[in-house]
C-alpha cells in the first residue's frame, strides 16, 4: 500500500526552510483587541442610573450595586453603581446589551496583572483604569437589537373629531393582549417606586398583569393606592418620568396598566379579592371633612384598620376636585364612582351638603370623634387682578368646572381667552371648546400662559390634545388688562414674558414691554391656580395652628397639626394633584392610628 | 409520518401526539409498551437511528417524563416516545438490547436521577460522579445553590442592595 | 462484544481470553495475564480530559472503559437556575472546540418554541459562523490525526491557521474562543468593515495547507502504516452505537444534518458530503481533510451570497422575563463531529426544565471506543480515539 512516493513526498515540507516565521518575536509588541472584543468593564457613572438591570441578567452573579461616595439616591437614581467581580465574570456583555441607559460598555483592553485578588473587584467607572479612555471595545449592538421594546404599545383613543363634541371618555383603554406586550416591557427595576408619592409597588403590579394575575394586582394597588380606576387615568404620573425604560426608549405606560387591572376586576368582586369581606371593629371613631382624593383614602385605611369612619361633605357627591374639578372627558364619573363605592361598601359613613364650620363646627366634631382628619382642598379660584377682571364675563375655571359636572347651564361665548398654562386651563380650554363645538360648530379658544411653551406646567400630551380639539394654545405671555367696550368684553392684552423667577427664585415675571399683543374674545377665564378656604377653623383653634410658608398649615411626617387630635393633608398641605392626596390620606392613616393607640 | 402514526394507532395505544415539527412528533406511550414500541419503530418503521434518551422531572406531579428520540434516517423524519413513570422507587424497562450506547445513557439516569433499569449492563457504576453521596443530583429537589454554599467557602466581601429597597431607606424610611 | 474482531484476521489470537457465556471476555484478572493500564485522564491528543482503563494482554488490549468526570460542571443542571437568556453565555461551555453549535442549538430551539422568525442577515451570519467554527476545529483536528503518530509539524501550521481564523471571530463576535455571537432572536454583529477580503486572505492560505498536508500527512508512509486498516468501525455498527458525522461518512454512510435536516441557509449553499468505505483511521482522518475542503468552499459561497446589511435580531420579548410556551423539542446541526442536538423542555416558565445536549461523542466515547479498543495494539489507542474526535464535556456535560 506505501510506495515509493509516500517516502519522498513528504520532504516537500522541507520548502518551508526558506520562508519567514509566522510566529510572534519576543518581546510582545503591543497588540491592542479588535474594535468589538469584549474585554474590561467601562461605565459612564454620569449616565449611569443604578438601576440594577445589568445585576439582573448577569448569569454568574458577577454583579453587585454598590452605594458609590458623591452618587446620593434621588428621584430617577438609585445611587447605587455596578461592581464586577472578576473572579466570576465571563465577559458575555449580556449586561451591556441590557443596560437601560447605554452607560455601561466593555473596552478591548484584555490584560492585567495585580498580586492583590481583590483588586478584581471593582467598579467600573468610579476605580480608575489604564482602559477608561479605551474608545474600542464592546458596545450594544446598532440597529434592531434590543432586550425589550422601546416603542410603547399604543393607547387607542378616540380620534379629535369624534370627540371634539362630547364628554365621552377619550382614552379607550388596553385591551389584555396590549397591556401584557407593555408589561414586558418593565425591566423590574423599581426606580419608579421612591417617585411615586404614594411608593406604589409598580413593578409589582406590572408583573401581576404579566402573569395575567389581575386579583394580586388589584392588591398590590390598593396596598398603597384605595382609588386605582381614578389614577389609573388622571395620576399625574411622576413614576413614568423616572422610568429606566425612558432613557432609550418610550416609558413604560404605568398610569395606562394601573387602570387595565382596575378596569378588569369587577366591583362586586372587590371584597372578596381583597379580603375586606370581615372587618373588625376598634371602636374608635374618626371624622374626615371632605370626600377628596386624601379624605377617601385615609378613610379607606382607617376602616381597614376597625375605625368608626364619618366624612363630611360640602357638596351633593363625593370626589372632591376629582368629580369636580376633573372633565368628565378624562375622567368618567361612573369610574369615580366605583373607587368610591368600594370605599362605602367597608361601612364608611358619608354627609353630604354638610357645610363644616356652619352645619357643624369644628370643635363639635373633635368632642363628638378621637380624631378629626381635613382634606378640604383648594375649592378658590386665583385671580390675576389685572384691569377688567371684575367684569361679569371673566370666569374662575374651577368654579366653570364644577358647574359644568354639576350640569348647570354656563355661558359659553363664541370667542374665549383662558389665561392658565397648567393642566387645569387644559381641562377648561378643552371643555370650553367641546360646548363652542355644540353651540357654535366651531371652536375658537385661545390658551395662554406666563410660561413659554417648554415651561408649560400642564402635561405635554394635553397640550397636544388640546391643540388636535383646535383650540389654540399660544404661551408666553403675560396678561396686562382687559379691553371692554360698551360693557362688552373684546379682549385681553398681553405683553411677552420673558421670565418669571428672579435670581433668588422668588416669583417676579420680567416682560418686555414692547412686545404685545392682542387675544381677541368675549369671555375670560382665569385659571392660575386654586387658593384654600380654612374658614371652617375657628379663631381659638386657629391660635393653637403653627403655620408654614405660604400660608399652608404646618404639619408633621404624620400629617398631625400642632392640635394634636387635627390631622391634615391633601392640596392644602401638598400638591395639587390627586396621588399626593392619596399618599397624605394614607400617612395620616397611619399617624392617626398611632397617635390614637398612644393615647 | 401522519401515517406513521395512523399505523401505530392500531398497534400501541398513544396518549398524546403532538406534531412539532414536519420531520418532528411527539408521541406518550404507556411504560409497559414503550420497550416494545421501540423495537416495533426500529425493526419496521426503518427507526433504526437512536438519536438521545433522557429524562425530565416533574416534581410537581411525581413523575419522571423518560424521552426516546429515535430516527429514519432514510425517511429523514424523528419521532420521540415520552412515558412517565413514578418518581418513588423509579423504575424503567431496560432497552440496552435494542442499541448498544442505551446502557450509557441508562446508567447516566441512574446516576444523575435515580431511575434504575434492572438488566442493564454496568447500570450501578458510577458514570460521571465518582464518590457521590447526596440524591441524585439531575432531580429538582436537589438544590445546587445550596448544595454549594453548604460545600464550598465563599469568598468574602461581596454585597449587593436592591435600587427600590435601597432608595426607600435613604428617601423615605419611615413611610 | 465477540471475540470475531477485525484484528483478529492473520493474528495468532490463541492466547486470547475466551468468551463468556454472557458474550463478553473472560477476564480473570488473579491469573497475572493481564495488567491494567490507564490512558489519560490528562489530554492525549486532541481528546480532552478523559480517560480510558485499559485490561491489557502483552500489548493488547481485551478489555477497555471510559472514565468521564473530569469535567462535570453540571450544566444540565444550571441551566434550571438561569433564564432563557442567561443559558446562553452558560451553554456554550459544554464544548470548547466549538461552542456556536451550542448558541446555535439554543437560540433555535428558544426561537421554535417561542415562535421567532429570525432575519434574512442573521441566519446568513449564522451559517458562517457554524461553518467558521468546523473551519477552525478541523484545522486542529486534521493535522492533530498526525501528531498522535508523532508528526508533529501539520499541527504546527494548523495551529497558526486556527488563530487566523480566531483573529476573524475576534473582529466578529467580540471573542476569540467562546464568542457569544448567535443570541435567541439573531446575531450580534453585522460583519466589520474588510472582514470579507481578509478572510478570503486566510482562506487563500488555508488552500495551501490543504496541499501541504496531503503532501506530508496523507502521503507518508509513516502515517499510512500507522493508520491504514487500523480501528476499522463496520458500517453495521452506525446504526447499532448511534455513529453520526465523519466518522458514519467513512463508512459509507452518507449523512450529514446540513444536507439531510436543512437548518439556516444551507439549502441555498452547493455542497455535496464526502464519504468513503474503508471506515479505518486513515479514512476518517480523509473525511475530515474533504470536510475542511468543503468548509472553506461553503465560506466562500456564503461571503459571496450573503447580504451585506439587515436587520440583525428579530423583535422579542422582554428576554428579563421571556417566557417560552410550554413544550418540547429537537433541534440539531451538524458539528464538525457529527450531529449535535439540544432536546429542550419548557414548562411555560422564564425557566428551562430540561434543556439535554445530544452530542456525538457521547456514544463515540463511550460504547462505541469501549468497543473499538477491544483487541488493538495498546499504541494505537490515542490514535483511534483523536480518529472518533472524542470530546469529553459534551459526555458529561
Amino acid at each position: 500500500m506505501s510506495s515509493i512516493k509516500d517516502i519522498l513526498t513528504p520532504f516537500t515540507a522541507w520548502k518551508n526552510v526558506f520562508k519567514e516565521p509566522v510566529t510572534v518575536k519576543y518581546p510582545l509588541t503591543e497588540r491592542p483587541g479588535a474594535p468589538r472584543y469584549r474585554g474590561f468593564h467601562k461605565n459612564d457613572v454620569q449616565t449611569c442610573i443604578g438601576c440594577g438591570t445589568c445585576e439582573s441578567i448577569c448569569e454568574n452573579e458577577a454583579i453587585d450595586m454598590v452605594a458609590v461616595a458623591g452618587f446620593e439616591a434621588k428621584d430617577g437614581d438609585s445611587g447605587l453603581r455596578p461592581k464586577v467581580d472578576y473572579g466570576r465574570c465571563c465577559w458575555c456583555a449580556l449586561c451591556v446589551d441590557v443596560c437601560t441607559t447605554g452607560s455601561l460598555c466593555l473596552s478591548n483592553e484584555y490584560t492585567w496583572v495585580d498580586t492583590d485578588p481583590d483588586n478584581f473587584r471593582f467598579i467600573p467607572g468610579v476605580d480608575e483604569k489604564s482602559w477608561d479612555k479605551n474608545e474600542l471595545g464592546w458596545k450594544k449592538p446598532e440597529g434592531d437589537y434590543e432586550f425589550y421594546g422601546l416603542k410603547r404599545v399604543e393607547m387607542g383613543e378616540l380620534e379629535p373629531d369624534e370627540r371634539n363634541h362630547s364628554f365621552i371618555e377619550m382614552i379607550k383603554g388596553y385591551s389584555k393582549q396590549q397591556a401584557e406586550k407593555e408589561a414586558d416591557r418593565c425591566v423590574e427595576c423599581g426606580i419608579c417606586t421612591a417617585t411615586c408619592p404614594a411608593h406604589m409597588g409598580i413593578p409589582e403590579y406590572i408583573k401581576a398583569i404579566r402573569n395575567n394575575d389581575l386579583e394580586e394586582g388589584l392588591r398590590i394597588l390598593y396596598d398603597t393606592n384605595p382609588l386605582p380606576e381614578i389614577c389609573g387615568r388622571i395620576c399625574t404620573h411622576k413614576c413614568e418620568s423616572v422610568c429606566s425604560v425612558g432613557h432609550r426608549g418610550e416609558p413604560l405606560s404605568i398610569r395606562w396598566l394601573k387602570r387595565y387591572i382596575a378596569d378588569q376586576n369587577p366591583s362586586e368582586k372587590y371584597r372578596a379579592i381583597l379580603e375586606t369581606e370581615n372587618l373588625q371593629k376598634n371602636g374608635k371613631k374618626v371624622a374626615i371633612i371632605g370626600a377628596g382624593a386624601s379624605g377617601l383614602s385615609a378613610a379607606h385605611y382607617l376602616v381597614k384598620m376597625g375605625y368608626e369612619i364619618e366624612i363630611f361633605e360640602k357638596l351633593s357627591e363625593a370626589g372632591g376636585m376629582m368629580r369636580y374639578g376633573i372633565p368628565e372627558y378624562r375622567l368618567p364619573y361612573d369610574q369615580i364612582d366605583k373607587d368610591i363605592n368600594y370605599i362605602l361598601s367597608l361601612g364608611v359613613k358619608i354627609h353630604y351638603n354638610v357645610n363644616v364650620g356652619k352645619d357643624i363646627t369644628l370643635k363639635k366634631m373633635s368632642e363628638d370623634f378621637d380624631a378629626v382628619f381635613a382634606g378640604t382642598g383648594l375649592h378658590l379660584g386665583r385671580s390675576t387682578c389685572v384691569e377688567g377682571t371684575d367684569h361679569k364675563h371673566v370666569y374662575q375655571s374651577i368654579e366653570l368646572l364644577r358647574k359644568i359636572t354639576g350640569g348647570e347651564e354656563i355661558h359659553v361665548a363664541e370667542k374665549i381667552v383662558v389665561i392658565g398654562g397648567g393642566n387645569v386651563a387644559m381641562d377648561i380650554a378643552r371643555s370650553l371648546a367641546r360646548l363652542q363645538k355644540i353651540k357654535y360648530g366651531k371652536v375658537q379658544v385661545i390658551t395662554t400662559s406666563l410660561e413659554t411653551e417648554e415651561k408649560m406646567p400642564a402635561d405635554r400630551e394635553e397640550v397636544i390634545e388640546a391643540r388636535e380639539e383646535m383650540a389654540t394654545v399660544n404661551p408666553g405671555w403675560s396678561p396686562q388688562r382687559i379691553e371692554i367696550v360698551d360693557g362688552k368684553i373684546k379682549g385681553l392684552h398681553v405683553v411677552q414674558c420673558l421670565s418669571l423667577f428672579d435670581e433668588t427664585g422668588k416669583f417676579n415675571p420680567q416682560c418686555n414691554l414692547d412686545n404685545k399683543n392682542f387675544f381677541e374674545g368675549d369671555m375670560i377665564v382665569e385659571s392660575i391656580g386654586q387658593g384654600m378656604d380654612l374658614s371652617y377653623i375657628t379663631e381659638d383653634i386657629k391660635d393653637h395652628l403653627e403655620m408654614g410658608p405660604r400660608g399652608r398649615i404646618r404639619v408633621n411626617d404624620n400629617f398631625q397639626t400642632s392640635v394634636p387630635w387635627l390631622f391634615m393633608g391633601g392640596d392644602t398641605i401638598q400638591g395639587p394633584d390627586v396621588i399626593h392626596g392619596i399618599a397624605n390620606g394614607h400617612k395620616a392613616a397611619l399617624g392617626i392610628d398611632k397617635f390614637l393607640i398612644e393615647k | 409520518m401522519k401515517k406513521i402514526i395512523e399505523n401505530l394507532g392500531y398497534k400501541f395505544i398513544l396518549y398524546e401526539v403532538e406534531y412539532q415539527r414536519k420531520n418532528l412528533t411527539f408521541v406518550t406511550v404507556d411504560k409497559e409498551n414503550t420497550v416494545q414500541l421501540l423495537a416495533y419503530l426500529r425493526d419496521y418503521e426503518g427507526f433504526k437511528h437512536f438519536v438521545l434518551m433522557t429524562a425530565v422531572d416533574w416534581i410537581e406531579d411525581g413523575l419522571f417524563q423518560i424521552t426516546y428520540i429515535l430516527n429514519n434516517p432514510k425517511k429523514k423524519i424523528d419521532l420521540a416516545i415520552r412515558t412517565k413513570i413514578l418518581r418513588e422507587k423509579a423504575k424503567m424497562t431496560t432497552a440496552h438490547h435494542l442499541w448498544n450506547q442505551v446502557a450509557t445513557y441508562q446508567r447516566e439516569l441512574k446516576e444523575m436521577f435515580g431511575i434504575d433499569f434492572p438488566g442493564s449492563p454496568r447500570v450501578n457504576e458510577s458514570f460521571i460522579l465518582e464518590g457521590w453521596d447526596n440524591i441524585p443530583p439531575m432531580r429538582r429537589d436537589f438544590d445546587t445553590k445550596k448544595y454549594a454554599e453548604e460545600t464550598y467557602f465563599p469568598r468574602l466581601g461581596r454585597g449587593t442592595n436592591d435600587p427600590s429597597e435601597y432608595m426607600k431607606q435613604k428617601l423615605y424610611p419611615n413611610e | 462484544m465477540s471475540k470475531q474482531h477485525w484484528l483478529n484476521i492473520g493474528y495468532d489470537r490463541s492466547k486470547y481470553p475466551e468468551t463468556g457465556g454472557d458474550g463478553n471476555l473472560i477476564v480473570d484478572k488473579e491469573s497475572q495475564k493481564f495488567v491494567k493500564v490507564w490512558q489519560g485522564p490528562n489530554h492525549p491528543g486532541v481528546t480532552g480530559n478523559m480517560s480510558v482503563e485499559l485490561t491489557i494482554s502483552g500489548d493488547e488490549i481485551v478489555e477497555a472503559k471510559t472514565h468521564v468526570g473530569y469535567l462535570h460542571r453540571g450544566f444540565e443542571k444550571l441551566f434550571e437556575r438561569r433564564k432563557f437568556i442567561q443559558v446562553f453565555p452558560t451553554c456554550i461551555r459544554m464544548c470548547v472546540a466549538e461552542p456556536d453549535y451550542n448558541e446555535y442549538n439554543l437560540a433555535a430551539s428558544i426561537e421554535e418554541l417561542g415562535g421567532i422568525e429570525v432575519p434574512e442577515v442573521a441566519q446568513w451570519l449564522r451559517t458562517l459562523v457554524l461553518e467558521m467554527a468546523r473551519l477552525q476545529t478541523l484545522l486542529r483536528v486534521v493535522p492533530g490525526q498526525g501528531g498522535t503518530t508523532g508528526l508533529g509539524i501539520g499541527v504546527q501550521w494548523g495551529v497558526y491557521l486556527r488563530d487566523l481564523i480566531l483573529d476573524r471571530f475576534e473582529e466578529l463576535t467580540g471573542g476569540r474562543v467562546y464568542h457569544m455571537y448567535i443570541i435567541p432572536g439573531g446575531v450580534r454583529g453585522l460583519l466589520p468593515a474588510g472582514f470579507k477580503k481578509r478572510m478570503l486572505d486566510n482562506l487563500s492560505k488555508i488552500d495551501e495547507f490543504v496541499q501541504n498536508i496531503d503532501n506530508v500527512m496523507y502521503s507518508n508512509a509513516v502515517f499510512k502504516k500507522r493508520t491504514v486498516g487500523i480501528g476499522y468501525i463496520d458500517p453495521a455498527w452506525v446504526n447499532s452505537f448511534g455513529i453520526v458525522g465523519p466518522n458514519a461518512r467513512a463508512a459509507g454512510f452518507k449523512r450529514d444534518v446540513r444536507k439531510d435536516y436543512p437548518y439556516l441557509k444551507y439549502p441555498e449553499l452547493d455542497f455535496d458530503p464526502y464519504t468513503a468505505t474503508e471506515s479505518d483511521i486513515y479514512t476518517r482522518s480523509r473525511v475530515r481533510w474533504h470536510d475542511l475542503q468543503i468548509t472553506v468552499d461553503l465560506i466562500r459561497q456564503i461571503l459571496d451570497k450573503m447580504p451585506d446589511d439587515g436587520q440583525i435580531r428579530a423583535e422579542t420579548p422582554n428576554v428579563l422575563h421571556w417566557k417560552i410556551p410550554k413544550g418540547e423539542t429537537y433541534v440539531r446541526a451538524e458539528s464538525s463531529r457529527g450531529e449535535y442536538g439540544f432536546y429542550v423542555v419548557s414548562d411555560g416558565t422564564e425557566y428551562p426544565r430540561r434543556i439535554n445536549l445530544r452530542g456525538p461523542s457521547y456514544t463515540h466515547a463511550v460504547s462505541l471506543l469501549e468497543h473499538l479498543l477491544i483487541g488493538a495494539n495498546i499504541a494505537d489507542v490515542a490514535n483511534i480515539m483523536v480518529s472518533l474526535q472524542t470530546c469529553p464535556p459534551e459526555i458529561e456535560r
